[in-house]
């Protein structure tokens, strides 16, 4: 197939000439750029700049400094009728699932899976639609590969804590921020993460704040102060 | 609600044809239904408590001058020996199937209507006993005969004046109910509601009533019914038709299904598993064919095996396995044998280890097959069946209680607020959430609760632990904190092991600590005092902590706790 270069095409032009070539290759060879992508599970409103993709089917989460980062992601899939398991999370606070958003009467957990980590693991990875898997799981490089592909097969998600080498998105929750106490007095009340998003397909990382438990009571008395930043990092 | 709400909707418009109704009453039900539990003697003076009043009371303790509403003190003051029984409206529903199997000894169909009260359509009972007082006669000796207590039948056309009938055991000519009501006070109104929230709903409108100075039915029936309705809403709407002696719906019956039981005695006492699972399997495989041969699937099943002590070994496995031709038995098996296996390993809680002499299974929750409800999971969708079957498969790999279920219930510490239960087994929460609870730890909740506190070390600006005295004062306000080394942090190992920490020859028993983190802010102490009279009583002090990280930054928050003089770590905020 020959393309002709005119240099003196606009740019428009240029844009709608190289997506009809695309489409005449796709129509060629049968395959769609998307046709790999899967459904997205819901997610939370506010944590939709950290993944502006969505919680895509099939993805490994690598998720690190967080324990209520993993619970806010699984929690709007599962409050919409998705089933979660928590592996290898035996200190995983039940009740702050629940605010969160997360049906305990969906939520499985398995707290010591001892050296059937992987045995364990493979069976939710195919039955359940949201896995998280706790930092200290007897599982080896080769283990965690096979569950990767098994989830890309099955269209489950992993939330996995700590490293995972070779995950769609890694969250690094860099900074914790809470408000509320003083010396003395006040309660916990809201927090915001700095969380460093890179991923398979992105070349750096970038940095995103997060509030989580946003307290309405708290933002009146301080007007102004809910900012976004995104920046870029090298 | 549900008996109010309808009035409302569209097919309860028009008036139900006003059906003439027996009403079986068993007076103080719930006092009755604990009496029978606790083996109190029938004559004995007795009163169930719930909250802070009484909700029923016996009719020795009545004739003794307690009476419903009484506080606790009030009773005891009246009648000394007077027996103060718990409150269950489980136990009062499940004993009051016998009442109900007793009166269907009777008559074909019958309502309960709510524990205590049976409603049964009188026209073709009547008929067939060959009057109304033959069927009224029959109800109370088979009710008396079969489940030992006594009751009172009244006759009436509609809903309230057969529950009034009932309790002076009147049988109003059929036509006259009317008549019947009109001198009632309005007090009485509450009696045709059958749920609680209806009850105070109903209860609310007699004492504007009162207020008002409609003393009678009759009185309250003078209104016309529009002005009813806009004055008083839908609730004085149905208050005007039950006390006009109509019905506001026909009367819903039930066909009770028995319990199935199957069991196994052993010929001699069984102890190794291996026997066991064969048993089981067996047992399961007797209880699936007794149930396809009824024609019935159940919803739970109560597994029971006793102990050549005389212990019972009981649990009630939830199972909606119907669906699933052919599973049942081997579903069962796997439940039999995990609850033995657990017990007999000793990991599981129960009575002592003894031989077991026999196994029963029970199937509960009995309806006709194709007449399921369907369950709060599993079985409906198709993801549901499927995470369903992958937790058995990981039951079966782990074993029961690696894969847990997990509950929200009431509590204060973060680790009190939840209930776990292994995948599929079926319990109630012993705390309640809607109770108070105070000196509870505010939202938000820690996301990593340690199952077992961690020590700890909290200190001040000079490096000396706080304290908290009896009376909360804190010795200094916290500046540091201490916590537990990763045991795989090899460089708080090699930092123990050097000589510098003054660790040489020292038993290596001690928890290694790791460097000190500054406090940036705190708030507390949340004192909790709990449980004094048993022996997990507990009495501790709580402080949330926010840390500062090594760059100035804030870190995570802890919850602290200083109990027994010494801090220990309960959550963190992470």
């Amino acid at each position: 197939m020959t393309t002709e270069t005119t240099p003196g095409a606009s740019q428009a032009e240029r844009l709608s000439r190289a997506r009809a070539a695309l489409a005449g290759v796709q129509a060629r060879i049968g395959v769609d750029a998307h046709a790999g992508e899967r459904p997205v599970l819901p997610l939370d409103q506010h944590l939709a700049s950290l993944l502006p993709e969505g919680l895509r089917r099939g993805q490994v989460v690598a998720v690190t400094g967080a324990t209520s980062l993993m619970l806010a992601l699984a929690a709007q899939a599962s409050r919409e009728g998705s089933w979660t398991a928590a592996i290898g999370m035996p200190t995983v606070g039940v009740v702050a699932a629940a605010r969160r958003g997360i049906d305990l009467s969906r939520l499985a957990l398995i707290p010591h899976p001892g050296a059937q980590a992987a045995e364990a693991a493979g069976a939710c990875v195919d039955g359940m639609d949201v896995v998280l898997l706790g930092e200290r799981l007897a599982l080896s490089e080769a283990d965690r590969r096979r569950l990767a592909s098994r989830a890309r097969e099955r269209g489950g998600v992993i939330i996995a804590a700590g490293e995972w080498t070779g995950a769609h998105v890694r969250l690094d929750v860099e900074r914790s921020v809470w408000s509320g106490l003083g010396a003395g007095d006040g309660r916990l009340r809201e927090r915001e993460l700095t969380v460093a998003v890179s991923g398979r397909r992105q070349g750096g990382s970038r940095r995103v704040r997060v509030l989580l438990d946003v307290d309405p009571g708290l933002r009146w008395s301080r007007p102004g102060a809910r900012v976004d930043v995104d920046e870029e990092v090298a | 609600m549900s008996e109010i709400a309808p009035a409302r909707s569209a097919h309860g418009q028009g008036p139900v044809a006003t059906t003439r109704r027996a009403v079986l009453w068993v007076p103080d039900w719930p006092v009755v239904a604990a009496m029978t539990e606790a083996h109190v003697r029938a004559d004995a003076p007795a009163a169930v408590l719930h909250g802070r009043g009484l909700v029923a009371v016996s009719a020795a303790a009545r004739a003794a001058g307690v009476r419903r509403g009484m506080r606790r003190r009030l009773a005891q003051r009246a009648c000394p020996d007077i027996a103060i029984l718990a409150h269950d409206e489980g136990r009062d529903a499940r004993t009051f199937e016998a009442v109900a199997a007793a009166a269907e000894d009777v008559v074909s169909g019958v309502e309960v209507s709510r524990p205590g009260l049976l409603m049964i359509p009188a026209d073709g009972a009547a008929r067939f006993h060959g009057s109304e007082e033959a069927l009224a006669e029959a109800l109370v000796t088979a009710v008396a005969e079969l489940a030992g207590c006594e009751s009172s039948v009244g006759m009436a056309d509609g809903l309230l004046a057969a529950v009034l009938a009932a309790r002076s055991s009147a049988l109003v000519p059929p036509g006259e109910s009317a008549a019947f009501l009109a001198d009632a006070p309005v007090d009485v109104l509450p009696l045709a509601a059958m749920e609680r929230r209806q009850r105070e709903q109903v209860e609310d409108l007699v004492s504007v009533l009162t207020r008002l100075g409609l003393h009678t039915l009759a009185d309250y029936t003078a209104l016309p019914a529009g002005d009813v309705l806009a004055r008083f809403g839908p609730v004085g709407r149905w208050a005007h038709r039950v006390s006009r002696g109509e019905d506001v719906r026909p009367p819903v019956l039930r066909r009770s299904e028995e319990d199935v039981a199957v069991g196994y005695a052993f010929e001699e006492p069984a102890e190794r598993v291996e026997q066991l699972a064969l048993v089981a399997a067996h047992v399961a495989g007797l209880l699936d064919a007794a149930l396809l041969e009824a024609g019935v699937r159940c919803g739970r099943v109560r597994i029971a095996a006793t102990t050549e002590r005389g212990d019972t070994l009981e649990r009630v496995w939830r199972t909606d396995v119907g669906s699933r031709a052919g599973a049942f038995a081997r579903h069962m098996t796997d439940r039999v044998r995990w609850q033995l296996e657990g017990w007999l390993s000793g990991t599981a809680a129960g009575p002592e280890r003894a031989p077991l002499t026999s196994l029963e299974l029970t199937a509960e929750d009995v309806v006709p097959l194709g007449s399921e409800q369907a369950y709060l999971w599993g079985g409906v969708s198709g993801a549901d069946s499927r995470a369903q079957r992958t937790l058995e498969r990981v039951q079966s790999l782990l074993g029961a209680d690696a894969v847990l279920a997990v509950r929200e219930q009431g509590g204060r510490s973060p680790r009190d607020r939840v209930l776990t239960l292994p995948w599929g087994q079926e319990s109630t929460p012993s705390r309640r959430i809607e109770h108070p609870w105070p000196g509870q730890i505010p939202d938000p909740a820690p996301a990593t609760v340690l199952p077992v506190p961690e020590p700890m070390e909290v200190l001040d600006a000079g490096g000396a632990p706080v304290v908290i005295d009896r009376r909360l004062r804190m010795s200094a306000p916290p500046t540091w904190v201490r916590l537990q080394a990763d045991p795989q942090d090899e460089r708080a190992a090699a930092a123990r092991r050097h000589p510098s920490s003054g660790g040489v020859g020292r038993r290596d028993d001690g928890p290694a600590w790791g460097l000190p983190q500054p406090v940036e802010a705190w708030a507390g102490p949340w004192p909790a005092v709990e449980r004094w009279w048993s022996e997990d009583a507990s009495r501790r002090a709580s402080l949330q902590v926010a840390l500062r990280r090594p760059d100035g930054s804030p870190g995570h928050a802890l919850l602290a706790s200083f109990t027994g003089g010494r801090w220990v770590l309960e959550a963190i905020y992470d």
